[in-house]
């Protein structure tokens, strides 16, 4: 049964911290709620014994043990006031903040495809099978993708020769690194594509030449070439066995391999940008400079001791990662693909707990999917779970190139720090301010670090104050507590036009 | 030549595959033209695997004083005449 059309799967009692996000309701197996905590999984009666036969597998263990899927324990009733005596609910640590496949860069997609690959690889090898593999059941747990759908396994049929979620990996995984290595489609783009792309379009979208590339001439070209789009249900719904079971394990292995080999050829090598060597070509900064403001930033982290850091700005992540070694959890957000993805490698090599997000702060990633309540908006995940936000060098982004006013910037700042606010002021005669100003000094130019004090003062207070031998300077901003409730009720400019 | 006299039954074995058929209760969406690369692949991949195994047989076969081998290989045989 559609889960989406079953009125019993609709979700009739909503956990109180998301009460706007419905994050799964399609499996028929079961549907997922979000609490402050957990994330708590209702399975349904007709998933019941498939599930409980997985709880208790060696494939289970195995990979909850290497860190691969998430783990899962049986809710009990008096510990969750949502579940009822009679049903089985299973609870997983929660995992905050979400990122979206749509927030990764190239590398992380990889890393989630090898993932599912490799569970799938296991999965077989231990009589089970993936029934779906998509990038949206894979989270980062600071840069280490796990598998969080536990309802993704099935027992499998041993003489099956077909994997049923090999057309949706490649559909969501391979299709859309294809696209984005060799026509340019942008990743960010699968926000509008719950199932990935269609081999035909792929198929028209690519040069002669590169539909016979031996890299994905059989999931592209082949692949709309075999394309039945009148094909009789029956037809579409039958599966080819051997009767050997070795031998369909053989084939099942051998396709995932081939799987692994393209997603590596289509993830290719890094991309490179202007801002993924910003730090090592920057030319505006002396290495005392430099030391000051490391300097200040170290000490500003062991005299917070902040548990949640959010680095706006990340770039290649020096100051993530300082906040990370300090023991903080770090959400490190760039708009810039290359550098971030810089930051998640160095993050992966290093073990360090910060969660890569390609976003731009300025035009965050908005709510997505089913009536939007299927994925959070970027804000909505972030707002004010930070003890420390970091926008170092940031604001005269948001000035010059999004044109957005100080009192604005103080504003989303204080929405998103519990405490504190640790700025760098880039003041108008900086080399890289006048990049960006671009003859427009009347609007811009005359802009102060009191204009920003004074415009940060609704909601901050500064505690302390770094000058470097450039002009730049450091200011670290307190949230000032009994501002928080106007901040929330702070109207937008669509309700201020509406005079609601 | 004897590896010639093995095509037939790696073409049987190719058709076996293909045409051995069950139903699918997918969650995803196993797609058409996926479900049948799949398929196709399935074959070639199971046509690869006989004809190694028929081929490490023969080498076996040559070695002398075998009679375990032997009886592996009439095993084998048994096992193969199940895709015909």
């Amino acid at each position: 049964m559609n889960g989406l059309l079953d009125p019993a799967s609709r979700p009739a009692r909503h956990a109180s911290a998301d009460s706007c996000l419905e994050p799964t309701f399609r499996d028929p197996a079961g549907q997922l709620l979000l609490t402050n905590k957990y994330a708590l999984r209702q399975i349904r009666p007709a998933a019941r014994e498939e599930t409980l036969a997985f709880l208790a597998s060696p494939l289970r263990t195995t990979l909850e043990q290497s860190g691969d899927l998430i783990a899962s324990k049986i809710a009990s009733v008096g510990d969750h006031s949502l579940i009822g005596s009679d049903e089985l609910w299973l609870e997983h640590p929660r995992v905050d903040p979400i990122s979206y496949p749509w927030e990764w860069t190239t590398a992380q997609w990889r890393a989630a495809a090898e993932l599912t690959l490799r569970i799938a690889n296991q999965a077989v090898a231990a009589g089970w099978t993936l029934k779906d593999a998509t990038p949206l059941n894979v989270l980062f747990i600071g840069p280490r993708p796990v598998l969080v759908d536990v309802l993704s396994f099935e027992r499998r049929d041993p003489h099956s020769t077909v994997w049923l979620a090999y057309g949706q990996f490649v559909r969501t995984f391979l299709l859309p690194l294809v696209a984005a290595k060799y026509l340019g489609w942008p990743i960010e783009a699968t926000l509008f594509t719950r199932d990935g792309y269609e081999p035909r379009e792929i198929y028209k979208a690519l040069p002669r030449r590169q539909r016979i590339n031996p890299a994905w001439f059989d999931v592209v070209t082949l692949a709309t070439l075999f394309e039945r789009p009148g094909a009789k249900q029956s037809e579409a719904k039958q599966r080819p066995s051997a009767r050997d079971p070795e031998l369909a394990r053989h084939i099942l292995e051998r396709r995932i391999a081939r799987l692994g080999k393209q997603i590596r050829y289509a993830a290719g090598t890094p991309n490179r940008s202007r801002w993924s060597d910003y730090t090592q070509l920057a030319r505006h900064y002396q290495a005392a400079d430099i030391e000051r403001k490391q300097g200040f930033v170290r000490a500003v982290l062991a005299r917070l001791r902040p548990a949640h850091v959010l680095d706006i700005g990340a770039n290649t992540g020096s100051y993530s990662r300082m906040a990370a070694e300090a023991g903080a959890e770090v959400v490190a957000l760039d708009s810039d693909a290359a550098a971030l993805e810089k930051l998640w490698e160095m993050a992966a090599r290093e073990k360090l707990a910060v969660t890569a997000l390609v976003a731009n702060i300025a035009r965050p990633t908005p709510a997505a999917g089913w009536r939007n309540r299927e994925h959070l908006s970027l804000l909505d995940r972030l707002a004010g779970k930070f003890d420390l936000v970091l926008m170092l060098a940031v604001i005269h982004h948001l000035i010059l190139r999004e044109q957005v006013p100080l009192a604005h910037i103080g504003e989303l700042a204080a929405s998103l720090t519990r405490r504190c606010l640790l700025v760098e002021w880039v003041p108008p005669s900086d080399p890289m301010y006048q990049e960006w100003l671009r003859g427009r000094d009347e609007l811009y130019g005359h802009l102060t670090e009191d204009d920003l004090k004074q415009a940060f003062a609704p909601f901050f207070a500064v505690t302390d104050r770094c000058e470097l031998g450039n002009k730049r300077v450091l200011l670290l901003f307190e949230r000032i507590p009994d501002q928080a409730s106007v901040t929330t009720e702070t109207k937008t400019p669509q309700q201020e036009a509406s005079g609601a | 030549m004897r590896l010639m006299r093995l095509l037939p039954l790696a073409l049987i074995l190719v058709g076996a595959v293909l045409l051995s058929e069950r139903p699918a209760y997918a969650y995803a969406d196993p797609g058409t033209g996926l479900l049948a690369i799949q398929a196709a692949g399935s074959a070639l991949v199971a046509a690869g695997w006989y004809l190694r195994r028929k081929i490490t047989m023969f080498f076996h076969r040559a070695e002398p004083g075998a009679d375990n081998q032997q009886k592996n290989e009439r095993s084998m045989n048994c096992e193969d005449s199940r895709y015909s």
